[in-house]
């Protein structure tokens, strides 16, 4: 026999998996040299050994095992799909990169045109906001203007001069309604020095009675006067003289220092 | 399954191509026409249900994650899944043992692709599996017997040899020449 027959003798038992470990070795020493009779017997050996199996009696698999497979090959597929469509750049069609990028143009367009949007409301109610406290101011402006002109214009108003005690100071004047108050107004009217602030006092007619505070102003710039007290500390009937002092920013409860204009009322 | 052998491996093939794109419903269809044989196979060697059905799972799943390492150009599907699921069986019996070493060192983890010859394309599996039967039923009882010995336990010439009490030069003859007759009866089958 030759060595070649030899080896050909092994085929079978090779493909079957019953050589033992020096036969088995010497065999895939031969094959691994390439020998063509040897390699295709081996191939027809081994179709051959495979129908073994139809010798195994008839059996069945439960359905669990196909569910449990199945449910593991879903679950691996699933990343599979994912991934194939996050690389494949075919599986997204060009309409639909289209809308998902005008879809993104329009939300940043919305997104601008509402600030936009946002800003301009925000400009109106600040404008508006401007305007009705421009509109409240005329609207004080006008109502002290009617409440001027009436005090000056009424019959029943007093007019008081208050003259200074310097002569070099200007004299201030005031009319006094009974109802609606006092409207004092002057001319280059000298600053007060320091932080200091002009008062009005009015003097009762009581005997003993202590000067009764009122209103703090300033001239303005061109030291001009013109305040208007609503709210008098006293009747005129009962108030002997109006009195102007200057006093500590804030006003005093009592005068600090000796009167720079006096005016009669009586 | 009335198909003609070679309308069943085209079938498989393009059962394979689908889920190499992980097709999950051509796996399922290989599965459903395939673990029938396969599970009785396996249950045949490992003896017991529930090993068998581990093993199974075990040989589909495999299958599933490396369906590239069949090519249908090279040979048929359904001895390449036999091969492996036999692997496999095997492979869970020889744990531990010198037995698995060996099997070790012989086999491939994925089998070899063989080509089917022309007496495999003429039969369908049904009538395939009756003639492998009727075939074996030819052969006398002890030689039928180290053949399985050696197909369904992995066993080597010398082990069987020792376990039937028989020389060793007798027991490799009994193997070879039962399968050389297998071999041509089925040849003559087709």
């Amino acid at each position: 026999m030759s060595e070649q027959d030899q080896f050909r003798e092994l085929i079978e038992g090779y493909a079957i998996g019953a050589l033992d470990p020096n036969e088995r070795t010497a065999l895939e020493a031969h094959l691994s040299e390439g020998c063509p009779e040897c390699a295709k017997a081996l191939e027809e050996a081994r179709l051959l050994v495979s129908q073994l199996a139809y010798l195994a009696p008839p059996a069945e698999p439960s359905e669990m095992l196909k569910a449990r497979l199945l449910r593991t090959v879903r679950a691996e597929s699933a990343p599979a799909k994912i991934t194939e469509m996050k690389s494949s750049g075919r599986s997204i069609p060009l309409w639909l990169w289209a809308g998902v990028a005008a879809l993104f143009f329009l939300s940043l367009y919305s997104s601008w045109d509402a600030r936009k949007l946002q800003n301009t409301v925000q400009d109106m109610k600040a404008r508006e906001a401007a305007e009705l406290k421009q509109r409240e101011q005329l609207n004080q402006e006008l109502t002290l203007a009617k409440h001027e002109a009436w005090i000056l214009t009424d019959p029943n108003s007093k007019k008081i001069d208050i003259m200074p005690n310097d002569k070099a100071m200007p004299v201030l004047e005031a009319v006094w309604h009974p109802q609606m108050g006092i409207y004092i107004t002057g001319q280059k009217m000298p600053m007060p020095k320091g932080n200091k602030v002009l008062q009005l006092w009015l003097i009762p007619k009581a005997p003993g009675s202590k000067p009764m505070p009122s209103h703090t102003f300033w001239p303005d710039a061109n030291g001009k006067i013109t305040e208007m007290v609503d709210d008098p500390p006293e009747v005129m009937a009962q108030t002997k003289a109006l009195a102007i002092t200057e006093e500590p920013a804030g006003g005093s409860q009592q005068p600090t220092s000796t009167p720079i204009w006096v005016g009669g009322v009586s | 399954m009335t198909s003609k052998y070679g309308d069943d491996a085209s079938a498989d093939a393009k059962l394979v191509d689908r889920f190499l794109r992980r097709d999950v419903s051509a796996f399922e269809e290989i599965y459903d026409r395939h673990c029938r044989m396969v599970y009785s196979l396996v249950v045949r060697i490992v003896q017991q249900a529930p090993t068998a059905e581990e093993v199974v799972q075990d040989v589909f799943l495999h299958l599933w994650r490396n369906a590239g390492q069949y090519q249908s150009a090279r040979g048929p599907f359904v001895p390449w899944l036999l091969t492996l699921a036999r692997n496999r069986a095997l492979d869970h019996l020889r744990l531990k043992s010198e037995r698995q070493r060996r099997r070790e060192d012989q086999t491939e983890d994925m089998p070899a692709i063989a080509q089917a010859p022309e007496y495999e394309k003429a039969l369908d599996q049904k009538r395939r599996a009756e003639r492998v039967r009727s075939l074996m039923g030819t052969l006398s009882a002890p030689q039928k017997k180290a053949i399985e010995m050696a197909y369904f336990e992995g066993l080597s010439h010398s082990e069987i040899a020792n376990a039937l009490q028989e020389p060793l030069g007798t027991v490799k003859s009994w193997i070879r020449n039962g399968l050389l007759r297998l071999k041509e009866g089925l040849q003559t089958a087709s």
